[in-house]
């Protein structure tokens, strides 16, 4: 006689066989198969079953269900017992999964983020602090969440077992990824942040904190990276806004101390206003000559002054305001770099993944806000540290910047400086093909802009009259185990594109699914990015649309990871040691990207192909498939997969071929791309051999690019440059003390060396 | 950051920072990086400027 039975947790209660008819009878009725007296005979069978193999011992709760189980089958009632298995398989996944969640969230709690590689994935986010953990535990719930309720099982199985990788999960219901935001249009007639309403701003130094207070919002209405595509362009507005009302108080200034008046404002605001009318100019940085007379002339009219003084007055007013605006333009991007990196995003956890794009504007402002930030960036931090964010964005285009001659090429010349000292600016090429194709001179809004990691969005088969970079943005990607699927086909080519398709058409509808939760969403969920207008066409939207049409403006993008290990399963070796295999990277990619344009021309959306960033995913993919198929020699014998179409990091080769290779590979990644190339620090240092590698780049036609070199800073000297084993500065090894008289020494040598950070 | 002074002299456990870029972008210090982030970056060589390297 069975009395009690032991619970999963131990505890043992009272056998009660009616409970069990209970489940039964839920089984049948699911399936429509039966009614409670079948239950009661099969829950009886059961007991009898429990009893022949426990006698008087306590059964634990699998047994019972298996028991469960047999008996239903002995009874005919198949179905039922269908059902009752797949209750079973639920339970069991809901049950690991809280228990996985219940281990997650003990380690975020309790291990250092030093020693916890789970909360160093990101390595933006802080996982000690106590923001940075709520965030983590609130991303581990969302993800659990997500899993069980909102994918469809294959697609839950294929992220599970490591197949596919779908980026940002935490967000899956929530929100998309990315924007570029047109700060021209925002600040036309101010914005409000959700938290307050901002006036349109009147200065360069209203425009920079504006801008970053831009930047700072619309994180909080995504997930990814932010973007403004036309720096140059939108804090040019600002400068010129400056200038103006600085060459007015100069120019009052300069007339009350001539002529000894105690004020002047007013006739002087007169002349202006009056040289405003009749030329329909206004002061500028470079005032036309026209403008300039007029004001000369007014003066000369209202103050009874000869002319040559009036010249002379107005020319005064002109070189102050001209300084006093370059000077309130360098505190301004300063000001801009620190917000940056000090402003806080996602409770605190986290600052605004920003970007800033500039390099092609050559009107006078657009030209000094271009020469201030690359000033500012120089700089560096208030202990000249490297700033992290933004991240720096040159356009480089050819009869703009890229030749001797063209107007901005001191400013590409500055960059190449700046960025041998500090990594960044990155550089993206108008002219590469696949970007040229959308450039028209004089619309900044057709020239390629970066954001995030990477990510490029230009193209628009939903809109083919809005292909622009401004307020688009992606809406989320999913990568591929590419390396796997070779290994999976064993050296036969057919059965690896087989395995391919199959796997691009398990993406694009997992991307889809996803696209109909965001769909659904209006603008009140997202009231900065919507509420104001940033996102493409979302200010015709009305309070009960949903997002549908206005979402298609952005992307859907396909990622893969690990080309080089690709091609090594498949052929024996990768793109860097042979074009034959140079052809075969091209066709995998060719066939990738074929998949994405086809899908967009069926659903009239925007499709598009990854280099996938992979930060987490470098080690996630690589991890299981050792699990898997053991360290094969080329393929998954270290600890990460080459990034997207890079050659492999380790593979020497000089920086002309990496370039030469990988340019191909740009065209075909359309959702975004870019490629490194590593140079030793005296290489970098030297700015002519910095500016060849740029312009190497430029010439095989790479979309996106930098140069990686080592950037080492001893926070006790403040030296910045390369730091071997001894600092070369003070001279001490890493963890040494030196003494006070050295450092003093020091800084008498190295008076712009920066303060020293909180000694005590 | 805190740097301890102690008998005139400093720096004392200060190491020095190291500054990578990890994908498109720079992050603070490589002790925030993954294990197989740190793996990579230790694994890459410098690309020569000679053609046919």
């Amino acid at each position: 006689m069975i009395q009690s039975i032991i619970k999963r947790d131990g505890r043992i209660v009272l056998y009660d066989q009616n409970k069990i008819a209970a489940a039964i009878l839920k089984a049948l009725e699911a399936s429509g198969d039966g009614n409670a007296m079948d239950a009661a005979r099969v829950a009886n069978d059961v007991q009898r079953e429990l009893e022949g193999k426990f006698s008087d011992q306590a059964p634990n709760i699998e047994a019972v269900q298996d028991a469960v189980e047999q008996q239903l089958m002995n009874h005919g009632f198949n179905a039922a017992a269908k059902a009752y298995i797949l209750y079973r398989a639920n339970r069991t996944r809901a049950r690991e999964a809280n228990t996985k969640l219940m281990k997650t969230i003990d380690e975020i709690t309790n291990i250092d983020a030093r020693i916890s590689d789970m909360k160093r994935d990101n390595a933006n986010i802080d996982g000690n602090t106590a923001m940075g953990s709520m965030l983590q535990i609130g991303a581990a719930g969302a993800k659990a969440y997500n899993e069980m309720y909102l994918l469809r099982p294959e697609h839950a199985k294929a992220y599970r077992d490591g197949d596919i990788h779908i980026h940002d999960f935490d967000f899956y219901s929530l929100t998309t990824t990315c924007c570029q935001t047109d700060i021209i249009k925002l600040f036309k007639d101010g914005f409000s942040t959700g938290h307050g309403f901002l006036r349109e701003p009147q200065s360069i130094q209203s425009y920079a904190a504006l801008a970053a207070i831009a930047l700072q919002s619309n994180q909080n209405d995504q997930h990814g990276g932010q973007s403004i595509p036309n720096f140059d362009y939108g804090m040019g507005e600002g400068v010129a806004k400056t200038y103006k009302k600085a060459f007015a108080r100069r120019l009052r200034d300069a007339v009350e101390d001539y002529l000894d008046l105690e004020d002047a404002e007013y006739t002087v605001s007169a002349v202006i206003a009056d040289a405003e009318k009749t030329t329909g100019e206004v002061a500028k940085l470079c005032s036309s000559a026209t403008y300039i007379a007029a004001v000369a002339e007014g003066l000369v009219k209202a103050f009874k002054i000869d002319k040559d003084t009036a010249e002379k007055l107005v020319k005064r007013a002109s070189e102050r305001a001209y300084k006093k605006t370059d000077r309130d333009t360098q505190q301004a991007m300063e000001g801009f770099v620190h917000n940056l990196n000090t402003m806080h995003s996602r409770a605190g956890a986290q600052t605004p993944f920003s970007s800033i794009n500039y390099g092609t504007d050559t009107t006078p402002e657009g030209r000094m806000v271009i020469k201030n930030i690359l000033l500012a960036l120089d700089a560096g931090m208030g202990h000249g540290e490297t700033c992290i964010f933004p991240i720096h964005i040159f356009k480089v285009k050819e009869g703009v910047n890229y030749n001797e001659g063209d107007p901005n090429y001191d400013l590409f010349r500055l960059s190449c400086q700046v960025s041998a000292k500090r990594l960044f600016p990155n550089y993206t090429f108008l002219d590469a093909p696949f970007n040229l194709q959308y450039y028209v001179p004089g619309r900044p809004e057709t020239e390629v802009a970066t954001m995030g990691c990477r990510t490029r969005v230009m193209g628009n088969v939903y809109d083919p009259t809005r292909e622009i970079a401004y307020s688009r943005g992606n809406l989320s990607f999913t990568s591929i185990n590419l390396p796997r699927l070779a290994i999976e086909a064993k050296g036969d080519e057919k059965v690896f594109y087989e395995k391919l398709q199959a796997m691009l058409e398990l993406v694009a509808q997992q991307l889809l699914d996803r696209f109909e939760i965001q769909a659904s969403k209006h603008i009140y969920n997202y009231p900065f990015l919507m509420g104001q207008g940033v996102w493409l066409d979302s200010d015709k939207l009305s309070v009960n649309d949903d997002l549908r049409e206005v979402l298609k403006h952005g992307t859907l993008s396909i990622g893969f990871i690990g080309l080089a290990e690709t091609l090594t399963a498949l052929y024996g070796h990768h793109h860097g040691e042979s074009e034959e295999m140079q052809e075969k990277g091209k066709a995998i990619l060719g066939f990738m990207r074929k998949f994405c344009d086809d899908k967009s021309q069926e659903l009239k959306m925007n499709f598009s192909l990854l280099g996938t960033p992979a930060e987490g995913l470098s080690g996630r993919f690589i991890r299981m498939d050792q699990k898997r198929y053991g360290k094969i020699p080329g393929i998954t014998d270290r600890e990460y997969y080459t990034n997207s179409f890079h050659i492999p990091v380790w593979y020497p080769i000089s920086a002309y071929d990496k370039i030469r290779l990988e340019a191909p590979y740009h065209a075909l990644c359309n959702a975004g791309h870019i490629s490194y190339v590593e140079l030793d620090g005296d290489t970098a240092r030297n700015v002519e051999a910095f500016e060849s590698v740029v312009r190497c780049m430029h010439d095989f036609g790479i979309g996106y690019g930098s140069i990686n070199h080592p950037v080492d800073r001893d926070p006790v000297c403040g030296y910045v440059g390369i730091i071997g084993d001894v600092c070369p500065r003070c001279g001490r090894r890493e963890g040494e003390e030196i003494p006070f008289e050295r450092i003093e020494e020091l800084r008498r040598k190295y008076p712009k060396m920066p303060a020293f950070q909180g000694i005590e | 950051m805190t740097i301890k002074s102690t008998n005139e002299k400093m720096g004392q456990g200060v190491g020095f920072e190291r500054i990578r870029r990890i994908t498109g972008y720079l992050v603070g210090t490589m002790d925030k990086w993954n294990d197989a982030k740190r793996a990579e970056e230790r694994d890459r060589v410098k690309h020569s400027l000679n053609k046919n390297a």
